[in-house]
């Protein structure tokens, strides 16, 4: 187990280094000059003098090389120095904005898993319509545009029938958005989780548990849905990277504020500091993702507390 | 100054017809009460589209930050629909003959939020900090740079602006809240916490900016600086502002429809419909002075360097037709190089080259673009006539309504035998795009600007010469450039009239451009706040004489 998370850290330091890296230069190579974008883009036609005067400022006239020196520099300290655009620190930036960004993925995480382990629990290996809707409902959910259905949710439930504030803030305000997130990841992780259900009530552990006499209930939910809870665990972690990075749409619609956001708006302006602050934070998400994920794992399979222990 | 959202339509069909569906069975909200005049107290919600990076508007110079700028920085004029200015923090002022120094006096006994007092050297260490390269302006330096020398305080009270020469549009511009007086003690603080919290002598003051969320405002109980032509003097009525960025479309008027909003900035077109049939919703609108929303022509692209070419070109599209439909009839159509809300606007020269494909066609077989392509094109000399025109695909700088335009555009061209080539591309390409001729023969672009010295702006040697894209058409004219110098060396209105008007004549016939629908600033005000109005400079909404009718009760 120490091993295993060990080696995930190193594992993430390097991911890390690399992904800087590799946003440094892709920033570079983008045609437009960042200091014409902290002016307020080319559409704001800042004097010649003007530019050149940030471009002093800011150093944009060195060699790109010295300016990687002084980015990887900067990364072993920790400080990834102060937004073009917003004047103010990355680290502030982000801090005012993660939480609710965090917040919302983990809420769209777990009613995810809730929406997921009802619909198997309901209706996978089930003969007959039930089971084909289930797996049908979960088909549609998986393919819905979140865009799409953080519309008609706002529409529905909070400009018409008022149920929840259009404006996504508050407890009830995180509802609406948080299910706009979770009911396609529902969808997916319904899917993986149902294939996995049906599979394994065909085991002769089920047989072996009808025979001493269990009800149907009890085997699907005490022994079947842990067999099928584990390829839906894995995906989790996968799920709450893509919640981060996809958080935007729930944001901009409900009008949450988040790293979304200002990363979308960080990579127009061309404000570099800003996005490698926000790519690590996300990076840093699937790492700790993972790391929880293999956690997980082993409390949901008993059998590995032993095998990972022997390999240790 | 440039650049508006429209956020997306992102709405897709099925959502309109959820819309539809359910209007059926929107509540018939009864009136919140009776406006019995302004009351005190409340705080009301605005909601907008974009978010600006910087509430300190000498700094870059966007349109969200003149518009927040304006509830607590006050000007040194207020500039009225017609273009004649009226006393602010400026009681009164005075010109010399040569038209080169302003000496304004100023109000006395006024106070910035952070008890500073306001005097002239507080003026002069205004236009300091706007040139300090440090504080990264680009909208001001527009219309100090050639012009400005230097401001001096000449004695407690009066402060004198010199020019290098003679520049009557300077009025107008220092009545835009991007010219806004700052305290001197707050701006010595340094950029980083200019931008957070600006302190000036307003209405109201920042508190808090509560970033991609809202900011924060609160009401001055000292207040005492109201331009002469607001509707009150004193304090503003309301306990605040919260100023919310909501950029989604659907959301903005989904919070104005359902209460969450008082009023919201940028009703979305096609929520028009159901606010104008919503009696609970008043509709306000403002066409900007300034540059219309155009395809300015590249006259130095080897094309449409022919001005038979260029004509041909803007004869062939149906742009009237092309606007009203995308943005369903909302957006009127504007054909001249300034807009309607333009002081010495002259509807004369509306439509210079009208929609006319024959006329087109006869321009270009003229120009000896005489063979044809395989897919119908003309050419010449082997060559296809092809034309790039790139555009900003994120849909905050152009909205879906405005790429419909493009396509059809594109489609109306095709027509004639011109082979429009739309260029999606991301924001940092298309700030390379600016200012290199050879990067595009159209670009879509609109400027705000209080005065019709926006020709000058953006059609003159001067600025050509400046190189930094704002003369996208890189063409100027030697008559042009006298009629427009004649337009600011006059304090006339007259004389200026003459002039800008003769300017407009001879700009149109250049055909530098293919004007297309004017800016405006459209608010969505719902029943329960009375007292909101639109200022001329740069269509700020004014909240300072605004109350909410039930008092915030």
């Amino acid at each position: 187990m120490v091993v295993r998370v060990t080696r995930r850290l190193v594992e993430a330091v390097v991911l890390l280094l690399a992904v800087g890296t590799i946003v440094f230069f892709l920033e570079h190579a983008v045609p437009g000059d960042p200091a014409v974008a902290i002016l307020g883009g080319a559409a704001a036609h800042p004097t010649k003098e003007a530019v050149a005067a940030v471009t002093e400022q800011y150093g944009f006239d060195r060699p790109l090389i010295v300016q990687y020196g002084d980015f990887l520099g900067g990364l072993f300290r920790l400080d990834f120095g102060e937004s073009y655009t917003l004047k103010q620190s990355v680290t502030t930036v982000i801090a005012g904005q993660i939480g609710p960004t965090l917040a919302l993925t983990v809420s769209a995480l777990v009613i995810a898993w809730l929406l997921s382990i009802a619909s198997t629990l309901l209706t996978a290996g089930r003969p007959g319509i039930v089971g084909r809707l289930g797996s049908v409902l979960e088909t549609v959910a998986a393919g819905l545009p979140q865009f799409w259905l953080g519309l008609v949710l706002l529409l529905v439930f909070a400009v018409q029938l008022h149920w929840f504030p259009v404006i996504g803030s508050g407890v009830l305000g995180i509802v609406l958005p948080a299910l706009t997130l979770a009911i396609p990841l529902a969808g997916f992780l319904g899917q993986v989780t149902r294939d996995e259900f049906e599979d394994k009530q065909q085991q002769p552990f089920v047989l072996s548990a009808r025979s001493r006499g269990l009800s149907d209930r009890a085997i699907r939910g005490k022994y079947v849905l842990r067999h099928a809870a584990l390829p839906g665990v894995t995906l989790s972690g996968w799920g709450l990277g893509s919640l981060v990075s996809g958080a935007v749409i729930a944001e901009v619609v409900f009008a949450r504020q988040g790293i979304g956001q200002v990363l979308v708006t960080a990579v127009s302006a061309q404000d570099l500091p800003l996005v490698i602050g926000i790519t690590f934070v996300v990076a840093l998400v699937y790492v700790v993702a993972n790391i929880l994920t293999d956690i997980a794992y082993v409390l949901v399979d008993p059998r590995l507390r032993h095998t990972s222990g022997a390999a240790a | 100054m440039v650049r508006l959202s429209l956020r997306p339509f992102v709405v897709a069909a099925s959502v309109v017809a959820v819309v539809t569906l359910l209007s059926g069975c929107a509540d018939g909200s009864t009136g919140a009460g009776r406006d019995r005049g302004p009351v005190r107290g409340g705080t009301l919600v605005y909601a907008t589209d974009r978010e600006p990076t910087c509430l300190d508007p000498h700094n870059s110079g966007d349109m969200p930050q003149t518009y927040i700028a304006r509830q607590y920085l006050d000007s040194l004029v207020s500039l009225q629909e017609d273009g004649s200015v009226r006393p602010w923090l400026a009681s009164s002022w005075t010109i010399s003959d040569d038209g080169k120094q302003y000496d304004f006096t100023l109000k006395q006994g006024v106070r910035f939020t952070d008890g500073t007092s306001f005097d002239a050297q507080a003026v002069v260490d205004n236009f300091t900090q706007i040139l300090d390269p440090a504080t990264q302006s680009s909208t001001d330096l527009l219309y100090l740079t050639g012009y400005f020398d230097k401001a001096t305080a000449i004695s407690d009270h009066v402060v004198r602006v010199s020019l290098k020469r003679p520049y009557s549009p300077l009025l107008a511009a220092l009545s835009q809240a991007f010219f806004g007086m700052e305290s001197p003690k707050a701006m010595a603080r340094g950029l980083a916490a200019n931008c957070e919290s600006p302190v000036g002598t307003g209405p109201f003051e920042v508190t808090k900016w509560n970033h991609e969320r809202d900011v924060e405002l609160v009401r001055n109980d000292t207040y005492n600086s109201a331009p002469d032509d607001a509707k009150h003097q004193g304090p503003a009525y309301l306990d605040g502002i919260t100023w919310k960025f909501l950029k989604d479309n659907t959301t903005r008027y989904g919070a104005l429809s359902s209460g969450e909003a008082d009023v919201i900035f940028n009703v979305p077109p096609e929520s028009e419909g159901l606010a104008k049939s919503d009696p609970s919703i008043e509709l306000q609108s403002f066409v900007h002075s300034g540059s219309p929303f155009s395809l300015d022509i590249n006259t130095q692209s080897a094309v449409f360097s022919d001005i038979r070419v260029r004509k041909a070109f803007v004869h062939a599209s149906d742009a009237k037709e092309a606007v009203e439909s995308a943005y369903n009839g909302v957006f009127p159509y504007e054909g001249n190089n300034v807009s309607s809300g333009t002081p010495h606007y002259d509807a004369a020269h509306h439509e210079p080259f009208p929609y006319d494909p024959a006329a087109a066609k006869e321009l270009l077989d003229d120009a000896g673009w005489n063979g044809r392509d395989a897919d119908g094109y003309r050419t010449k000399d082997g060559r296809t006539l092809t034309v790039k025109l790139p555009y900003n695909a994120d849909s905050a700088e152009t909205p879906p309504a405005d790429v419909t335009i493009l396509q059809d555009i594109q489609a109306m061209e095709k027509r004639v035998g011109i082979k429009v080539v739309l260029q999606a591309l991301d924001s940092s390409s298309m700030n390379a795009v600016w200012g290199d001729p050879k990067a595009y023969d159209l670009l879509g672009n609109y400027w705000n600007s209080p005065t019709p010295h926006v020709m000058y702006i953006k059609y003159s040697k001067a600025t050509y010469d400046v190189d930094n894209g704002q003369n996208s058409a890189f063409a100027y004219d030697d008559e042009l450039d006298r009629l427009l110098i004649e337009g600011t060396a006059t304090t006339d209105p007259a004389k200026q009239a003459t002039a800008y008007s003769k300017a407009q004549a001879l700009l149109s016939s250049k055909a530098w451009s293919l004007p297309l629908y004017p800016i405006q600033t459209r608010l969505g005000i719902s029943e329960r706040v009375s007292g909101v109005w639109i200022e001329p400079s740069e269509g700020e909404p004014v909240l300072s004489d605004a109350y909410l009718i039930d008092g915030g009760k």
